[in-house]
């Protein structure tokens, strides 16, 4: 028996497999596309064939996400709260939480128990979320993964002056052009994007243990820069691109616990 | 099935807003018609004043919040745009221009005086005068200086704003040979203060459980208090609505079945997007405070009525020192008992929108109130991301469910 998180998110749609102990059984991330059906259909398909179990065992789906509504699921949760009960599980003494992911960024304050106090998410703009990295690999022509690589070769990075993803993209061709090395101008993006995330996440605090989730969490550069604007060393899942989608899992064991009970 | 749902939760008074924006317009033309001076007014200035010297007043951002509800605004936006004028501009301020620069075909007849006080907002006076660039109308331009305490509205502050509008009367005296009746200046500030009483008695039956009365509602109702104070159509439309309020206070009726979370909305409505409400409704969360609605109500006090509608141009919400609106916020979170603030951070409003944070940092610490915080524009719909703001709304009730 088990149960299924679907996370359709803005850049990837992440599936995980947990069971009835809440562990991870199996999980996937494939690129959502343009069609939220379709990339969580292979999701779920893939994350199913994973974890050698048919779709008759699995008990309760939840889906979360900016695809969530359109997600063959029993119910829906929104991120804040599915991080949330994801990062609890795996860590329970993390208090905040700093999710940055394809489209959005967030930071979460939770209390011991998991519970959401306080969250706050970035504007209607794509500096600080990872769409402003996409952009900027492919100015670069350097595929997203080699970010982190290079940006600890740098040894002084170039200071962007906007963190506007369309001014920025003009800011580095000219940086390069004025004969900047490459992974100078990766640390500044890096640093420019971390600062986004730093000043929006004051707000609510950084009371300790923070854990750093989503999709852009796996670029150690991005993780340094962010670490050293905080002050704080962060806890990081092994897979932070999929916190969301274990919640939701784990949301989906609670939801079918509570029908069941119900006569 | 769903449509039959959501109509049933407008009131039946709201219903006829629209027709009675509708006459309001038609009677413009027809004031124009007959020789009657036009005035095109920034909101809370004096149209009691107005009125009673026989000038028909007209409020361009009154009309850009219409025309963004009616999908119309859009034109006009990028007729002002095309002009050069900046995406960046409030757009009520971009919507006018665009009607003047598109030649004023549409409801609004164009204006004979144009009438400003500088009480709240930074882009009238400069918006006025661009008008007067484009029109060649006269301008009015009043100042009315920030309310620091409440002692301003009786003391010097107060008399220089009398002084304006004494000179107010004195413009449309020479250049229209208007004079100013003051037995129909009393009446109509009769009629005005009447027309506010009603709205805020109605505005108080929100605090019954469930709410008898809407977002949506709140958000068209204040119509009649904002260009048609001091008419009979305005008293006897609000009394219509606290009537029928009334009694589904009393029948203990919701606009909503099930209503979970009873919110505070801070802002301007976006206009174009009432399925918001809906949106919020539809999880079980209804909007039962807003500064804005309330803003539109002022007693005046019909035996001094020049100073009466001087403390009104001065009273307006966004003069107020921060410190008088935080406690009135304050007090609304007790009497409505509020569970949570949404918080619309307005692209248009700057002086609406700087002071949001200190207001929901005390409502978070004082009233350990949770607020959510979005960020769109009132009247221009390219500045709003529906999927991300209900993603934030989602997360914002599922936080409130679990308190």
């Amino acid at each position: 028996m088990m149960y299924i998180g679907i996370d359709a998110g803005a850049s990837a749609t992440k599936a995980v497999v947990v069971n009835n102990e809440g562990e991870i059984l199996s999980y996937v991330i494939v690129p959502s596309g343009i069609n939220f059906k379709v990339s969580s259909e292979e999701a779920l398909s893939k994350a199913l064939q994973k974890s050698g179990l048919g779709s008759e065992d699995v008990l309760y789906t939840v889906s979360t996400g900016y695809g969530r509504a359109l997600v063959n699921a029993k119910s829906t949760s929104s991120e804040v709260t599915c991080i949330s009960r994801g990062i609890h599980k795996l860590f329970p003494f993390v208090r905040t939480i700093i999710d940055v992911g394809g489209q959005d960024s967030k930071a979460i304050r939770i209390d011991e128990n998991g519970r959401v106090l306080d969250f706050v998410m970035n504007d209607k703009c794509a500096a600080g979320t990872g769409r402003f990295l996409e952009v900027m690999s492919n100015i670069l022509v350097k595929p997203i993964d080699d970010l982190s690589k290079l940006h600890f070769k740098s040894s002084k990075p170039v200071k962007m002056s906007s963190t506007c993803t369309v001014f920025a993209e003009s800011e580095v061709i000219s940086h390069i052009s004025e004969g900047s090395a490459i992974e100078d101008v990766i640390a500044g993006l890096h640093e420019a994007i971390a600062e986004r995330v730093h000043s929006m996440s004051s707000r609510i605090g950084f009371e300790k243990d923070i854990a750093f989730t989503g999709g852009v969490a796996k670029n150690r550069g991005f993780v340094d820069a962010l670490s050293k604007k905080i002050g704080l060393t962060p806890t990081l899942p092994g897979e932070p691109q999929i916190v969301c989608a274990f919640g939701a899992a784990l949301a989906a064991m609670k939801k079918y616990e509570v029908t069941v009970s119900r006569p | 099935m769903s449509s039959q749902r959501e109509r049933s939760r407008v009131l039946q008074s709201t219903r006829k807003i629209g027709e009675l924006i509708l006459e309001y317009f038609s009677k413009a033309w027809d004031a124009k018609a007959q020789g009657k001076p036009v005035a095109w007014i920034t909101v809370f200035t004096p149209v009691e004043l107005l009125r009673a010297l026989d000038i028909y007043p007209i409020a361009p951002e009154h009309f850009g919040a219409m025309c963004s509800a009616r999908g119309l605004a859009l034109d006009y936006f990028q007729e002002a745009e095309k002009k050069g004028y900046s995406q960046n501009l409030c757009s009520y301020s971009r919507c006018g221009l665009g009607y003047v620069l598109s030649g004023m075909s549409g409801l609004m007849p164009p204006p004979d005086i144009l009438v400003t006080f500088r009480n709240s907002c930074d882009v009238y006076v400069k918006w006025w005068q661009s008008l007067r660039m484009h029109l060649g109308t006269p301008l009015f331009v009043g100042e009315a200086p920030y309310v620091l305490t409440s002692d301003d509205l009786d003391n010097y502050v107060l008399d220089y704003v009398v002084k304006q509008l004494e000179q107010l009367v004195n413009m449309a005296e020479e250049k229209f040979g208007l004079k100013l009746d003051m037995d129909k200046l009393v009446e109509i500030v009769k009629l005005s203060d009447k027309a506010s009483e009603l709205w805020l008695e109605t505005l108080k039956l929100r605090r019954f459980k469930p709410c008898p009365l809407g977002g949506r509602d709140s958000a068209s109702d204040i119509f009649p208090l904002v260009v048609m104070q001091g008419t009979d159509e305005a008293v006897k439309f609000h009394e219509e609505l606290l009537n029928e309020v009334k009694e589904k206070a009393n029948k203990r009726e919701g606009i909503i079945e099930n209503e979970k979370f009873r919110l505070l909305f801070d802002g301007i409505w976006l206009w174009y997007a009432f399925d918001l409400i809906k949106y919020f409704e539809d999880r079980g969360a209804i909007f039962v405070y807003e500064p804005y609605s309330e803003a539109w109500a002022y007693r005046l006090d019909a035996s001094k009525p020049l100073e009466s509608i001087a403390r009104k141009v001065l009273a307006m919400g966004l003069n107020l020192d921060i410190d008088l609106r935080i406690e009135r916020f304050l007090e609304s979170i007790k009497e409505y008992q509020i569970d949570g603030a949404v918080l619309f951070s307005n692209r248009s409003c700057k002086s609406w929108s700087a002071p949001q944070l200190v207001t929901a940092d005390t409502l978070s610490k004082e009233f350990n109130v949770p607020y959510l915080l979005f960020e769109a524009d009132m009247a221009d719909p390219r500045q709003y991301a529906e999927a991300q703001i209900k993603n934030r709304i989602d997360a914002f009730l599922e936080v409130l469910g679990e308190r």
